[in-house]
């Protein structure tokens, strides 16, 4: 299997990453503030990155999410790319709770289109009363169902493949902010990459992520299952975070440094569209069911 | 409905270390990452910005190793129409007077063309003679440093700026115009534009098809040749002088020692 980039995702990539790195929009969203984060999300629905799902292949769809993830764009990106596309009826943001395991609908006092899945049947759906996320940028609602849509096949298992890769671009940036702090941050005369302590844990993370990102791309081709993504990249994300966390010391801790929206977001989305253990039983599923497609 | 060509170049990123490769002192181009120059984009943003208001074609035009068709695809991804690449082993080392050279014979091979676009200067070189070379060889007027351009009908005006003050030019087309930083805001390629750019039409040109002979061009033919080079020293340290009530007639003195007053 050959898992590099053509030349026109890494291209894809590379625009996105050049119009994310500009877009400082995070903490006025959390704040309540979206029209600087909606401009950038009308930037993206301009260049045709939130119709990807349809214009493109999937692994064109995890190319996009791994830089919403890298440089922590709020919004309902899932939903909107990943679950709904078809479904936007030319609205710039959509979002959706898929009860179980996506409980609540995120950002939908500012998605113009709110749904539920129940049962793979689509329905418009009413927000109701807003609950607290660990993640500022994550507004999250209850959501009753009000018209029927129709029917609407594998939407969760998109979510979670968006998810997986969001959640990998999202550890690719705290590690490479850690790597750069642990550079600068000098103790006992040194930096403190220099000691083997910190850098082995940041190899760690780093080796971790790798070995997440084939399955996440494996998954977007079929080839493992979503599961097996999420968890391999919601593990490798975590760690990351956890190890950004401790190499930045008590300044990672404060809410002023920038650190905070990577570290709340993948707090949030270790857990969010099915826990690791709902996502380990469905691994199991596929591995003890009679031979068949995923 | 103006036929345009816009010159590009594949530089190594300026947040890359660029260095000169140690055999021939030529730019080690396999060190660094290698980008669109970012002033190509605007050259290519205003051609495409001409080409929406009145129709027309825009094709790229560069002349670089085999890699510089990502250079190409980037331009073609913003929406441009086609390319040219002229790609040839020996022209390795070429200077500026054979770069205008081999552009200009390229030129040739698009037809019916209005309007040439190239950025001022690139980044790498840093040159900034490739627009006037390039309009003496074919004979054309000279529009260059443009931080406004328009097209109209068969004349072409432009707003020129440089340190020296703004100046309001006007040239029948066919014309070779250069523009600097202030012309406009290049636009993100498209995800569909991205696509699109796969199926555009690159020719690739080596100099036997431009009618040059390798004798002509490279780095043995060039008109100067870098001998030596060395980084550039580190910037020495300031003097710092504490005031002690005299820090005013101090630095009135080092003043004076400079010849300043």
């Amino acid at each position: 299997m050959k898992f590099a980039l053509s030349p026109e995702q890494a291209q894809f990539a590379d625009t996105l990453d050049a119009l994310l790195a500009k877009s400082d929009v995070a903490r006025a969203w959390a704040a309540g503030d979206h029209e600087p984060g909606l401009a950038v999300w009308r930037h993206l629905a301009d260049l045709g990155v939130t119709s990807v799902a349809q214009d493109g292949e999937p692994v064109d769809l995890v190319v996009a999410m791994e830089a919403v993830g890298f440089h922590a764009l709020p919004g309902p990106a899932i939903e909107t790319l990943a679950v709904l596309p078809g479904h936007t009826d030319g609205a710039l943001l959509a979002t959706v709770a898929i009860p179980p395991h996506v409980p609540y609908a995120v950002d939908a006092h500012v998605a113009e289109r709110v749904f539920v899945l129940r049962n793979g049947v689509l329905f418009t759906g009413t927000p109701g009363q807003r609950i607290s996320s660990v993640d500022p940028c994550r507004a999250l609602f209850e959501v009753t169902p009000a018209t029927e849509v129709g029917p609407l096949d594998g939407a969760f298992d998109r979510g979670v493949l968006a998810c997986s890769a969001q959640l990998l671009g999202a550890g690719r940036a705290l590690l490479a902010r850690s790597v750069d702090y642990v550079k600068q941050r000098t103790q006992f005369g040194k930096p403190i990459g220099s000691f083997q302590a910190v850098k082995h844990q940041l190899a760690s993370v780093h080796v971790g992520l790798e070995l997440a990102r084939p399955v996440v791309y494996g998954a977007a081709l079929n080839a493992v299952p979503v599961s097996a993504a999420k968890i391999a990249a919601g593990d490798a994300a975590y760690r990351a975070a956890r190890t950004a966390l401790q190499v930045h010391g008590a300044i990672g801790y404060t809410v002023e440094n920038d650190l905070s929206l990577w570290l709340s977001k993948v707090r949030a989305l270790h857990t969010a569209w099915g826990t690791g253990s709902v996502h380990r039983a469905r691994v199991m599923a596929t591995l003890t069911r009679p031979a068949g497609p995923h | 409905m103006p036929n345009i060509v816009v010159l590009v170049k594949q530089v190594p990123d300026t947040y890359s270390e660029r260095k000169l490769a140690s055999a021939d002192h030529t730019l080690d181009r396999a060190s660094a990452d290698a980008v669109l120059d970012e002033i190509n984009e605007r050259a290519v943003e205003e051609a495409l910005q001409i080409k929406e208001a009145q129709g027309g074609e825009v094709t790229v035009l560069t002349v670089g190793p085999e890699r510089a068709t990502d250079a190409i695809r980037k331009a073609l991804s913003m929406g441009a129409d086609k390319a040219v690449h002229v790609s040839d082993e020996s022209l390795h080392g070429a200077d500026i007077i054979q770069t205008a050279k081999v552009l200009a014979k390229a030129i040739g091979t698009v037809e019916g063309y209005d309007l040439i676009i190239a950025g001022n200067e690139s980044t790498d070189g840093v040159g900034g003679a490739i627009p006037a070379m390039l309009a003496e060889l074919l004979g054309l007027p000279q529009l260059t440093h443009a931080r406004k351009v328009e097209i109209d009908g068969t004349s072409v005006k432009v707003e020129r700026e440089t340190d020296a003050g703004r100046t309001f030019l006007e040239a029948a087309l066919p014309a070779v115009i250069s523009v600097g930083e202030k012309i406009n805001d290049p636009r993100y390629p498209s995800f569909k534009g991205i696509m699109a750019a796969k199926k555009k039409p690159v020719t690739t040109l080596t100099i036997a098809d431009l009618g040059i002979d390798a004798s002509e061009v490279g780095l043995a033919n060039a008109a100067s040749q870098v001998l030596e080079s060395a980084p550039k020293p580190p910037r020495a340290a300031g003097q710092q002088i504490t005031d002690e009530g005299d820090g005013g007639s101090k630095i009135a003195e080092y003043l004076v020692s400079q010849k300043l007053i």
